[in-house]
């Protein structure tokens, strides 16, 4: 079961401009002590048709997280608008708020984003090219889709069971968003003990 | 005679698994979620009241909880109603408790707007199987929890030590789906699918019997094979039998394990057999002969023919016979406490309410009657004379003692959760650590009130805000048997009703009221949802068809892991890992240059200064002192500081003086007064505490100076350089390169340690750590995870901590933890032992050893502590650890040392010239603790003589 339970996220500043900052409330529920950090990824699909043009908003370690219940704002910068296809600029697409363990991933909070303009005129006759300072942006707050996924919670992400989380092909990583920086994850076992300044 | 099917409990999904609460207040089920595993409770009270169903106000469901990854296929609630054990296709079996705390709440993500109304937070998660979980049983008292499995083996479960497993169970080659408990906790009785039905003893876990001719023509086709035992413990009714090609319900008696008789007439196969929880006798009517009728027992039947059949063991006919009421088989069936209630559940996803009357069944005997027997039968079960609650009967013989039970009690209820009394006050609590301040008022300022920091590597890093803090020790022993255990059911609901009546309050909010229409396991499509979204704030409500696609295909985003998270994580780490690993070489390497040659190894420490305190400030003035250090020639001057008060010691090599001299100079500041002096030769190290300042030279001098500068001592010549420095209150300790190791009194200019060797205690290894208690006890660290001290007395190296010694990885204490001693983490002992503690606390957790051997290697442990704490003479450490000890023998009832424990700190009463007692040790009167240890002792109520004895003797000393 997993370790870490998802009790609520709150969408902050909702609806606003499309260049505002995502702020999503995530409480969440720790059953015991962990001793790595959790890591979160605000992830912004740029268009329904590929992922090539997923965009990581931001990523952020969350820890210590002593076993209890916890809350923290994940604050991310608006999408680059240069890399949103034009045409997908209005409409609807979707923002995903993954949470990962080990490099695991085990819950992926989906919402469904609209954004339109906020005047009549410019719903009737959109511009042509997008105009992002008119776009406003309403998140689907209260019909969030959660997918959980089964991940090893003891150890690192080798010895897992299920074949389901096993690492993608090397080959595919070329059509992947843009890479953030992976978590520090002091392997287990090389944390110096005891050091001669320890007193 | 009444049945009727609870339509809103339904899960829709196929409902495995059905268990009243002992209380009767509520019950769980099991079965298939969403795309999880489900398990849910409910209120009774709409299913036996029509009223009440139909009542708004009154919850329907409690809490729901989708932690199960895959199909749940039992539910059970422990026999004191405080767990819910529930057993899953994911392999895993959860123990659940009750948490007092922040009010109702949804499942995150699920579209039902219905609230959790209580909470029940996963308390314990059992792995080991390794196939689905199909049953799970609590053993009468809830001593263990038995589980078995499609991987062939039955699991036991030490039930008040969770995670503990007491033994797996072996010899079934088939897939095992049924376990019963016999009543009296003498045997475990499992069915599987290998066409046997074994029956296990609890004394040593071996087969008592393997019963196949009943099962020969069975073919495993049954999802469940739940078993039953009897009240009386008589007999065991299998699931699955055939006799003569006939499905039937096979009768296995205790005696001898013979198989005469059997239940027949369902069609299909039995998925379950329930005993009622009563023994009956038949009702008397008015006016017939008060002839003694033999008491019997009453059985429903479940099958796969979907129908339902009561029996009473009096009768040759089945009492009742529904059928037609499922349209798919029967799953699991469970009895009310008071036997007249019953739930079944079904395939079809709907569970049905049976109750009958007392004409129908007969006359239930009370707890009393029905305990009296099992004892006719039986004697005293283990299970029954080991409880507390026979202790609770117990007459209270001394007033002192019975001050402390009632303190233990009242501390016992104020520990629990606030605002709840009775059993479920001990629930998990989530202590609140909010100040006063609403949930509200933080969430406004969240943002700008978490700690955000960026890590080495540049990230973001926040630390979440923490809520609400979870109490981790749910299954210490302690709290376990301060729970009463249920006598009849009646006692708990009493106090229950408080509890729940405050649920149902007006405090609640209305919407969370149940509507007979909604569905709430159903979700709702969300791809809908979002058009009627659309269409409410779109351009003329139309929805424009190209966007159907994207949405599809925006669809599939939610469940597709993303594949840049592993992929991008792993392809890094091992460059992560491989720099780490250069970092530690690197170190590494240094450590063992400096191992080599022993002279640069000590001389490479660095010159420390260390003050009572033991918070040691340290500035410095100019760069890497560390470096030249080793090179003895300093020019440089550099400066080491302590607090309180504070003094600075500043030291300035090759002064050049007149003539070519060269000095260096020792400056001290201290309190702001100045004073400096002059030695002949480059000084390496030194160090000081409030009283006095050591100062060692390059000529290896050791300079001893009062904190005013005066010297106190001559110079002292040591036989080869000195490589740590150690003051503290009055002592000096220094550490040589030769491996020797000195202390001395200043005060009494006597020498504690003389040059005493390290080899003894050096072998390959070297010292890591080295420090002086305030009571003069050098202490040294070495850099494999041990540490001794210099017994002064004994002349001899202790060991005082292991880090590799088992027994702390094993030790667990933390049943005797008291909350109003904080624990002691400045003492000589805590800074040895380190953080180590802690970890072995942790892993005690994991560690699957069985319950007898972790409490020998507890009090191994603390005994060690004790004695160690005695040796460095630190005096809160010895006290602190003495009450964790004491605590832990009245725990686990260890009369012996504890009286020897006591008649150490009484010590004779009446003294004469040859008594050699000291009635002080390390500081404290033996008396004195003696004092603080007994209403430990009086907290059990078996050492209740013991506490009276001394008791009364300290009574007698004080008023001499």
């Amino acid at each position: 079961m997993a370790k870490v339970q998802v009790l609520n996220v709150a969408v902050l500043d909702n609806p606003s401009p499309f260049g505002n900052p995502f702020q999503f409330e995530i409480t969440f529920e720790c059953m015991e002590d962990l001793p790595e950090d959790l890591e979160w990824k605000i992830i912004y699909v740029g268009s329904a048709e590929s992922e090539e043009y997923d965009q990581v908003l931001d990523s952020v370690l969350v820890g210590p997280v002593p076993a209890g219940r916890h809350m923290f704002v994940f604050q991310a910068d608006a999408p680059n608008t240069g890399l949103i296809p034009e045409s997908d600029a209005v409409g609807v697409t979707v923002v995903l708020i993954t949470c990962t363990y080990h490099g695991q991933e085990f819950i992926r909070i989906g919402y469904y984003v609209n954004n339109e303009y906020t005047g009549p005129e410019l719903r009737e006759n959109p511009p042509l090219k997008p105009d992002y300072s008119k776009l406003q942006r309403n998140i689907l707050a209260p019909n969030p889709r959660v997918t959980r996924f089964h991940i090893n919670w003891e150890g690192v992400a080798d010895t897992m069971e299920d074949s389901e989380n096993v690492d993608p092909s090397p080959n595919t990583r070329g059509m992947l968003p843009p890479p953030c920086v992976p978590g520090k994850m002091p392997p287990l076992g090389l944390l110096p003990e005891n050091s001669m300044d320890c007193l | 005679r009444l049945g009727k099917a609870p339509d809103w409990s339904t899960h829709r999904k196929p409902i495995f698994s059905v268990d009243i609460h002992p209380d009767g207040t509520k019950f769980a089920t099991g079965g298939q979620g969403e795309d999880s595993g489900k398990v849910m409770i409910w209120n009774m009270a709409p299913v036996l009241r029509e009223e009440d169903e139909k009542n708004e106000d009154v919850h329907k469901m409690l809490c729901q909880m989708d932690n199960h990854l895959a199909c749940v296929n039992c539910v059970r609630w422990s026999n004191n109603g405080l767990y819910l054990a529930s057993g899953g296709d994911d392999k895993l079996v959860m123990v659940w408790k009750r948490a007092a705390f922040i009010g109702p709440s949804t499942v995150f993500g699920s579209s039902s707007k219905l609230a959790n109304v209580e909470q029940w937070r996963c308390v314990t998660i059992l792995r080991n199987h390794t196939g689905d979980v199909m049953d799970v049983a609590w053993s009468p008292h809830d001593v263990w929890l038995a589980s078995c499995s499609v991987d062939n083996t039955i699991v036991i479960w030490n039930a008040r030590k969770f995670p503990e497993m007491v033994t797996c169970l072996r010899g079934h080659t088939g897939l095992v789906k049924g376990l019963t408990w016999d009543p009296v906790g003498k045997y475990v009785a499992s069915q599987a699918d290998d066409h046997s039905l074994k029956v296990w003893r609890t004394v040593d876990w071996q087969m008592e019997a393997n019963i196949t001719k009943p099962f020969n023509e069975c073919g495993g086709t049954t999802h469940v094979l739940r078993l039953s035992w009897s009240p009386d413990g008589q007999y065991l009714v299998s699931a699955h039998a055939m006799n003569n090609s006939g499905p039937t319900a096979q009768i296995v008696e205790r005696d001898g394990w013979k198989t005469n008789m059997d239940f027949v007439g369902h069609r299909k196969a039995v998925t379950v057999v329930k005993f009622n929880p009563k023994i009956f006798k038949k009702k008397q009517k008015n006016g017939s002969s008060n002839k003694p009728s033999c008491p019997y027992c009453c059985c429903a039947v479940g099958s796969k023919d979907r129908s339902l059949s009561v029996w009473l063991t009096s009768l040759k006919r089945p009492l009742v016979v529904i059928h037609d009421l499922f349209d798919k088989s029967i799953m699991d069936i469970s009895w009310t406490l008071t036997g007249l209630g019953m739930l079944v559940c079904s395939m079809d996803g709907t569970v049905a309410y049976l109750d009958f009357s007392l004409d129908e069944l007969g006359d239930p005997l009370s707890e009393e009657e029905k305990n009296s027997i099992h004892q006719n039968i039986y004697g005293k079960s283990m299970a029954i004379t080991n409880t507390e609650a026979q202790l609770s009967t117990t007459i209270i013989e001394n007033p002192e003692m019975l001050k402390y039970q009632q303190q233990r009690q009242t501390s016992t209820q104020t520990n629990s959760a606030p605002g709840t009394v009775g059993p479920e006050s001990s629930a998990p609590k989530l202590n609140s650590v909010m100040n006063g301040e609403s949930l509200e008022d933080i969430r406004k300022n969240l943002l700008k009130k978490q700690v955000e920091t960026r890590t080495a590597d540049g990230r973001r890093r926040i630390t979440p805000l923490c809520i609400a803090q979870l109490d981790t020790g749910d299954f210490s022993p302690a709290l376990f048997n301060s729970v009463p255990i249920l006598p009849s059911g009646s006692s708990m609901s009493n106090q229950l009703t408080p509890h729940l009546s405050s649920d149902s309050s007006p405090g609640q909010p209305s919407s969370l009221g149940f509507r007979p229409s909604h569905d709430p396991m159903l979700t709702s499509p969300p791809a809908n949802s979002l058009k009627t979204y659309l269409s409410n704030s779109g351009p003329g409500g139309q929805i424009r068809p190209f966007r159907i696609e994207p949405i599809k295909a925006l669809d599939s985003r939610f469940t597709e892991r993303s594949k840049a998270t592993p992929g991008l994580t792993s392809s890094s780490t091992p460059a992560q890992k491989e720099c780490k690993l250069k970092e530690d070489t690197s170190s590494d390497s240094e450590d063992k240059m400096a191992s080599i040659n022993k002279n640069l190894m000590y001389s490479k420490r660095k010159p420390e200064l260390m003050i009572d305190g033991g918070e040691v400030v340290e500035k410095r003035k100019k760069g890497r002192p560390r470096k030249e250090k080793m090179t003895t020639s300093m020019v440089q001057s550099f400066t080491q500081v302590s607090m309180e008060p504070s003094v600075f010691l500043e030291v300035e090599n090759e002064v050049t003086v007149v003539a070519g001299s060269k000095l260096s100079q020792l400056r001290c500041s201290k309190d702001g007064r100045d004073w400096n002096t002059l030695l002949p030769s480059s000084v390496v190290t030194a160090a000081g505490s409030s009283d006095l300042i050591a100062v060692a030279s390059e000529d290896r001098m050791l300079s001893v100076f009062s904190s005013c500068g005066r010297r106190l001592l001559p110079a002292i010549q040591l036989a080869t350089p000195v490589s740590a420095l150690h003051c503290t209150a009055h002592f000096v300790m220094v550490v040589t390169a030769g491996a020797t190791l000195s202390v001395w009194d200043v005060q009494k200019q006597k020498a504690l340690v003389r040059n005493e060797s390290l080899q003894s205690i050096l072998s390959d290894t070297s010292v890591s750590q080295s420090l002086l208690t305030q009571q003069g006890v050098p202490v040294v660290g070495l850099s494999n995870g041990k540490s001794f001290c210099f017994s002064s007395s004994l002349e001899t190296w202790s060991l005082i901590a292991d880090k590799a010694d088992s027994l702390v990885q094993c030790a667990d204490f933390r049943g005797c933890l008291s909350s109003h001693d904080a624990p002691v983490s400045s003492g000589p002992l805590a800074v040895m032992q380190g953080r180590y503690l802690n970890a072995g606390r942790l892993a005690s957790r994991l560690s699957s050893t069985p319950h007898h051997m972790q409490q020998s290697m507890t009090l191994a442990f603390l005994e060690n502590q004790l004695a160690s704490a005695l040796t460095l003479q630190s005096g809160q450490e010895y006290r602190y650890w003495l009450l964790i000890y004491s605590r832990f023998l009245v725990n686990e009832g260890s009369e012996h040392r504890l009286r020897e424990l006591c008649k150490e700190l009484l010590g004779p009463v009446h003294t004469s010239a040859t008594t050699s007692w000291e009635p002080t040790t390390v500081g404290f009167r033996k008396r004195e603790l003696l004092r603080e240890v007994l209403p430990v002792i009086g907290e059990n109520l078996r050492f209740q003589r013991l506490f009276t004895e001394y008791q009364d003797q300290l009574e007698l000393l004080r008023n001499k």
